[in-house]
């Protein structure tokens, strides 16, 4: 009897077990495409290609990255009717946890064809993991459509690894009716220098009470967008530390010690704090990455207020009014067993289409950095929210002279040791002091 | 005098629990509230109830695989809790009846695994589940924790308290050792059960680092990791967000609730 019901349990467990572990085989990918539907694309410089396969690809933001693989995916079908795309949303947090898990677990199959790889992690990445990425090199996509800057997030020894996409230009958006109050327009914001900036931003503060910008205490954005302005980085080209001697770092803390302790510049909490505080109107305007603008365009109410410039530029030698914060790459996977359809879909899409840029731009917002695209008739629409600017075409052109950047493998642990040195040096403490311990910092890290 | 010293005091409880309480419950309102309310309104940081209730939910449902996340979230948590509340039970009730040196020993190695954390064993875990092709399946999720140190011991404690008469009673009326467990022991140890449910339900619902490495397919999306994707986007609509939140809320508020007597008592001790 005791036998007998041990038995029956073990094969009711089993069962139930059994029964779950059958769940969700990944969808089959329908294998009869409709080749009649499909009208042989109009792009000149695809061939038909014959080969099928489902591309499977990882990004994040439905509204935004999906989107536009989405619309891809519809460009690429009309040159190839047998291609299947299937698009998981992942986290950017999450694909970084799976790239090393996969990597270091030596399980590169459990990979996606394509995935996209934030830009200031993506050296990071293939220094470390290069047996997880395709070099992209001589697959025939032309780099040189793509803003130089840009291309260089994802060039490691001179190989390529990735394909621009989103773009991370910085803008200076304004309030043109506080500026108006005070007497100012955009123009006088246009091409200036930090301390023009900083001294009509005091006239500003004086006549209406509104500081110009916001940013986050202890996040060093601003550092690293004024510094990237420069044409400096935070590594020198050989990889190593470059913070101590750095005397464009030290006239960007400089010049944000004025900003903050001037008021023109006002230190808030988070992330929530610095979107409510100019979708509320406490400050006239914010420095970004352009990604921003969707943020800056929530408070309908205030359509036609704001203009777009370029960002003040510091009184150093071969410093810019341009740079760059954030934006992303796709990379192709080398466990990929489709690497060529990945490639030829990239090629065709987001590194040869215009009229797929055409597309994406406008329900999407989608602004990248593919240039032949800023030449587009749908990049000079006149933005009513900004009162008729060209805002995107502008942006495309901001893209083009932006310095680049060196980020190396060792990125964001050199930018939280510059950013707790920032804290310290706004709080009254050493510049020297605080730089020595934050470039100490870095190399602890990197041995 | 002695009458206003007395009031006093109460007073000064009173606007202490009012505070605690007022912190506590905030959150939650301020959730609900915001679920109701444009993206916009809520940056703004209103606090009244606003009608975009129905257009958040449409956003939702279009940007998200709602149902299939609900779907794969119940499943994975219902049937974790089932499995791990009949292993877990049946062995820490073996460690205490039928308790020896040896036993007590392996005990001791099972409670010092309490102290591992999981991050140290993801990687391995990571490599066995992939080449047993257990990824994105309800059996990968569950197998990890289906039996955890910590209810085994909780078994183990309250059955500690059930008395040896019984078993001794029914041993001579002819049950066996496993019908022992099944007609007296679950039945008399309820409480501890719904306490061992409230605890294992909410822990595999909440789940978000093991089924973020392993669900790697849209379809095996669960609700923490639903929620995790909306926040990614340059444009997060905290509306939307919110209802997203309220809803993975919901299922953990409602079985604490129903069960919230029995988990008081289970933790304490079953049998009184």
């Amino acid at each position: 009897m005791k036998k007998t019901l041990a038995i029956v349990l073990a094969i009711v467990m089993s069962a139930s077990l059994a029964a779950c572990g059958g769940a969700p085989p990944a969808a089959p990918a329908d294998d009869t495409p409709n080749v009649e539907a499909a009208p042989i694309a109009e792009a000149p410089q695809a061939e038909v290609v014959e080969e099928g396969g489902t591309i499977t690809v990882w990004c994040w933001d439905p509204a935004f990255n999906l989107y536009s693989m989405e619309e891809a995916a519809k460009v690429y079908k009309q040159i190839n009717p047998n291609f299947e795309i299937d698009i998981v949303e992942t986290p950017w947090d999450m694909i970084q946890t799976r790239i090393t898990t996969a990597a270091t677990a030596n399980q590169l199959d459990t990979l996606p064809d394509i995935f996209l790889c934030q830009d200031n992690a993506f050296q990071k990445n293939v220094i470390n993991y290069p047996e997880v990425f395709t070099d992209l090199t001589d697959s025939g996509i032309n780099f040189n459509d793509f803003a130089p800057a840009k291309v260089e997030y994802s060039v490691i020894n001179g190989r390529n690894f990735g394909v621009p996409f989103d773009n991370g230009t910085v803008i200076n958006c304004l309030r043109t009716d506080v500026l108006e109050e005070a007497g100012y327009t955009i123009a006088d914001f246009t091409d200036i220098t930090w301390d023009t900036f900083i001294e009509q931003g005091k006239d500003i503060l004086t006549k209406t009470g509104k500081p110009l910008s916001s940013t986050i205490a202890r996040e060093p954005d601003l550092l690293m967008i004024m510094l990237q302005s420069t044409g400096a980085s935070l590594f020198n080209t050989d990889g190593s530390v470059n913070i101590v001697n750095n005397d464009e770092l030290k006239a960007v803390l400089t010049t944000l010690m004025e900003l903050t302790t001037s008021g023109v510049n006002i230190e808030v909490n988070n992330w929530d704090e610095y979107i409510t505080s100019f979708v509320n109107g406490s400050v006239a305007g914010t420095i970004n990455g352009c990604w921003i603008l969707g943020s800056v365009q929530t408070a309908q109410d205030q359509s036609g207020l704001w203009a777009v410039t370029n960002i003040p530029k510091l009184n150093t030698p071969g410093a810019t009014n341009y740079s760059n914060n954030g934006g992303s790459s796709w990379a192709v996977s080398s466990s990929s067993q489709n690497k060529d359809l990945a490639i030829d879909f990239l090629a065709n899409t987001f590194a040869g289409s215009v009229p797929f840029y055409e597309t994406i731009l406008p329900s999407a917002g989608a602004l990248a950095t593919y240039l032949p695209a800023g030449n587009s008739s749908v990049y000079e629409q006149p933005q009513e929210f900004f009162k008729g600017q060209k805002i995107f075409s502008d942006i495309t052109a901001f893209a083009g002279r932006t310095p680049s950047n060196i980020t190396g493998a060792y990125y964001y642990e050199a930018r939280d040791a510059v950013g707790v040195a920032m804290n310290q040096i706004i709080g009254g403490a050493d510049m020297e002091t605080a730089l020595k311990e934050a470039e100490d910092t870095v190399i602890f890290a990197m041995n | 005098m002695k009458k206003t010293m007395k009031n006093l005091k109460s007073f000064l409880r009173y606007v202490f629990l009012i505070t605690v309480s007022f912190f506590s419950v905030f959150p939650l309102y301020w959730m609900a509230i915001s679920a109701t309310n444009k993206n916009v309104d809520v940056i703004r940081g209103t606090l009244m109830p606003g009608t975009y209730l129905v257009e958040n939910f449409k956003t939702l449902i279009d940007q998200q695989n709602l149902g299939g996340a609900l779907v794969n979230s119940f499943r994975n948590s219902i049937v974790l809790t089932v499995i791990s509340l009949l292993i877990c039970s049946l062995a820490g009730y073996g460690f205490e009846i039928y308790h020896s040196k040896a036993k007590d020993r392996f005990m001791g190695v099972l409670l010092l695994a309490m102290m591992i954390p999981f991050a140290a064993i993801m990687i391995p875990l990571f490599t066995m589940f992939a080449n047993m092709k257990l990824l994105n399946t309800t059996i990968g999720f569950i197998l990890p924790t289906i039996a955890t140190p910590f209810l085994i011991m909780l078994f183990r404690q309250s059955a500690r308290s059930f008395p040896r008469d019984i078993i001794e009673a029914a041993r001579i009326d002819g049950l066996n050792e496993l019908q022992i467990f099944f007609r007296m022991f679950i039945p008399t140890m309820k409480s501890t059960y719904a306490a061992a449910m409230t605890i294992t339900f909410m822990a595999a619902w909440n789940n978000f680092l093991w089924p973020r490495i392993i669900m790697l397919s849209n379809d095996a999306v669960t609700m923490p990791m639903l929620v995790s994707n909306i926040i990614q986007g340059y444009v997060t609509d905290n509306g939307m967000l919110m209802l997203a939140v309220l809803i993975t809320t919901i299922p953990t508020v409602i079985i604490f609730f129903i069960l919230q007597k029995n988990f008081a008592e289970g933790i304490t001790g079953a049998v009184k």
